[in-house]
């Protein structure tokens, strides 16, 4: 279970008259469960990418804290990243060494041995369809591969906890079906407890337990969709979105609300 | 932490290792480039050899100082006519002796006891010719001093008197130290070798990293910081000395191809020269390693960090010459530059002293103390590094 307490974060730039302060993320907060996908909805730049960040302990938050099935992610940063599995936006291979060792690597950087860790990415291979890549180099990778790879990689300790940064970025339809039926059998499965940020809302209508809407740095609404909807009043989930992140901008009139936002 | 430091070193070992392509080039210029400079010298020495012993001097008019060549084929020296346009073959260095002028009316002032002048011509730009002028201008003397005892004798004067001073010389160095002189090039080649070797892994670990998106998801591994950054530098630095034993090694068998017989006798470079070399070598690649991570752990791109070690890449390569240019020998302050010092302690070596363990002491106490933060920078700035695109 990972458990978002009300985050802060502002970065600033520059220095004197030049000094620009930007509040990235400004009290975030959302529970993900167990066995259950919960869904960071947000814009570009409403600070998903920074809220992740801070739960995989790459930045420090300003305020509030995160709690990984109980641990403290600030407090006892390496106790919390064995206990997840994190592809965030930069999801880089090493091109000289092969699926399987790049699995490996990280599978060794978790304390698993080289035979275990091997052994997993064989299993890993098959879950995520991959098997016929594990064993060529990554360099010519397409992004589909390159992404399975990454996730793999993630997953090599078989954390409880998955935290995913915009994973459908660059995949095409059938990698993201893919991905998705992968998502729900690591739910069902292995009971895990899934958090992804995504700003398209057709993968948050097809895959999401829970939403978390974020805005300007902010939680404005948590719920399953059909909650959001009901809350906003809108049958079409776009128009739910653009209505909870945005109440001041209400949609034109001609703006088409139907699809999805891609 | 030493485990995941070992688990990173073997990575990033194996990645330097499969990069071929970066890995021929940098074997091309930094192991084959010293033996085939040491060739080059070697035909060089050769060739001032192959004309000192051919006692040949090239003159004009040498028909009008019978005199002159008499005393001249007594010195065992032939004497050759100048070719046409041995001016302009002077100049372009395409005649590599300098040319003795006679003027016509030389032998009649030699009789009359005018001292007649005669021309040696040679230019600064040529160093074949420039080299042979002290020979030949030697020899001329010897002609003067010649007639002047035979005039002196005539006259009844003791040769004695024109000598108030009887000179000898002796040169005090020995066969090693004179090859030191044409061995510079070995140490800085081998400091070479070391600095490229290191450089492409250095940055490719740090600033490539970087670029391609894999820092971020490493340093979400549980594994200390400290750990990473241990075993990425100490397989830079391998790979920096893995080069250097490479380019060591390489100078033993090309110093059996050297074409000059004094050289090759006088360069003394053995299996003890090259591990003391290889000693003194390893706290400058575990240094050069760290320094150029600690720089491209700052840049974005590969190319960015390319251009920010030119300035490490360019001090290297100076800080040597400054014991080329600097006249009072060795001072103390060498030896606690890196780069010069382990440039300066490898010729001591060459020159057939004992290693000098005091002054290789300072020279890695330095690299040592600057590695250490340099790679307490590096631990310092992956993180923000990281998040940083």
């Amino acid at each position: 279970m990972i458990e978002v307490l009300q985050l802060s974060k502002c970065f600033s730039s520059g220095s004197g008259r030049k000094k620009r302060v930007v509040q990235a993320v400004d009290g975030v907060h959302f529970t993900a469960a167990d066995g259950c996908i919960t869904g960071l909805l947000g814009a570009n730049g409403a600070g998903k990418t920074t809220t992740l960040r801070m739960v995989a302990a790459l930045i420090e938050p300003d305020e509030g804290q995160v709690l990984v099935d109980g641990v403290h992610v600030a407090a006892r940063p390496r106790e919390a990243l064995a206990r997840l599995g994190l592809l965030s936006d930069a999801r880089g291979l090493y091109p000289r060494l092969t699926a399987r060792e790049n699995i490996v690597y990280f599978g060794r950087l978790h304390g698993m041995d080289g035979a275990a860790a091997s052994a997993r990415a064989d299993h890993l291979a098959h879950v995520l369809d991959m098997a016929p890549l594990l064993d060529r180099r990554t360099d010519g990778f397409s992004q589909g591969e390159r992404m399975k790879t990454a996730l793999a990689r993630a997953l090599v300790h078989n954390p409880p906890n998955i935290v995913l940064d915009e994973p459908t970025n660059g995949l095409d339809v059938l990698a993201t079906r893919a991905l998705r039926d992968a998502l729900r059998r690591l739910r069902d499965d292995e009971g895990k407890c899934i958090v992804f940020s995504t700003h398209i809302m057709q993968e948050v209508e097809r895959l999401c337990d829970q939403v978390v809407v974020v805005a300007q740095g902010r939680t404005v609404a948590t719920g399953t969709v059909q909650e959001l909807s009901a809350q906003a009043g809108s049958a079409d989930f776009e128009e739910t979105f653009v209505k909870l992140a945005f109440p001041a901008h209400p949609l034109p009139a001609q703006v088409p609300t139907t699809g999805a936002a891609r | 932490m030493i485990p995941a430091a070992w688990t990173v070193y073997l990575k990033e070992l194996v990645d330097a290792l499969r990069d071929r392509r970066t890995l021929t080039m940098v074997l091309l210029s930094s192991v084959a480039m010293g033996p085939l400079v040491l060739m080059l010298v070697s035909s060089l020495v050769a060739g001032f050899e192959k004309r000192a012993e051919a006692r040949e001097i090239v003159a004009v008019g040498m028909e009008h100082a019978p005199t002159l060549r008499n005393h001249v084929l007594r010195q065992t020296y032939t004497v050759r006519n100048a070719p046409e346009g041995w001016e302009q073959q002077l100049r372009d260095s395409k005649l590599g002796d300098p040319v003795l002028v006679i003027p016509p009316q030389f032998e009649a002032e030699l009789a009359a006891g005018e001292a007649p002048e005669v021309l040696v011509v040679s230019s600064s730009g040529n160093q074949r010719a420039k080299a042979g002028t002290g020979s030949l201008v030697r020899l001329l003397r010897g002609f003067n001093q010649e007639q002047g005892l035979l005039r002196l004798a005539v006259r009844g004067v003791s040769p004695v008197a024109l000598e108030a001073v009887r000179i000898q010389e002796r040169d005090l160095a020995d066969a090693a130290v004179r090859a030191a002189q044409l061995a510079t090039m070995v140490p800085y080649f081998v400091l070479m070798a070391v600095l490229y070797g290191a450089l492409n892994a250095a940055l490719d670990s740090t600033a490539g990293e970087r670029e391609r998106g894999s820092l971020e998801p490493l340093l979400m591994n549980p594994a200390p910081r400290l750990a990473l950054v241990l075993g990425k530098w100490g397989a830079v630095a391998t790979v920096g000395m893995l080069i250097a034993v490479l380019s060591c090694l390489s100078f033993l068998p090309g110093q059996w191809l050297l074409r000059s017989e004094t050289l090759a006798a006088m360069f003394r470079f053995g299996a003890g020269e090259a591990a003391a070399f290889i000693l003194l070598l390893l706290p400058v690649a575990a240094l050069l390693a760290a320094l150029l991570m600690a720089i491209a752990i700052r840049c974005k791109s590969f190319k960015e960090a390319q251009a920010s070690a030119t300035g490490v890449v360019l001090a290297i390569s100076l800080l040597p010459l400054v014991s080329v240019f600097n006249q009072e020998g060795t001072a103390p302050w060498h030896y606690a530059v890196p780069g010069l010092a382990q440039v300066t302690l490898m010729g001591r070596v060459l020159k057939g002293e004992a290693l000098p363990w005091a002054d290789a002491a300072t020279a890695s106490g330095v690299c040592l103390v600057l590695t250490l933060l340099a790679l307490a920078f590096v631990a310092r700035s992956l993180r923000s590094a990281a998040v940083k695109s």
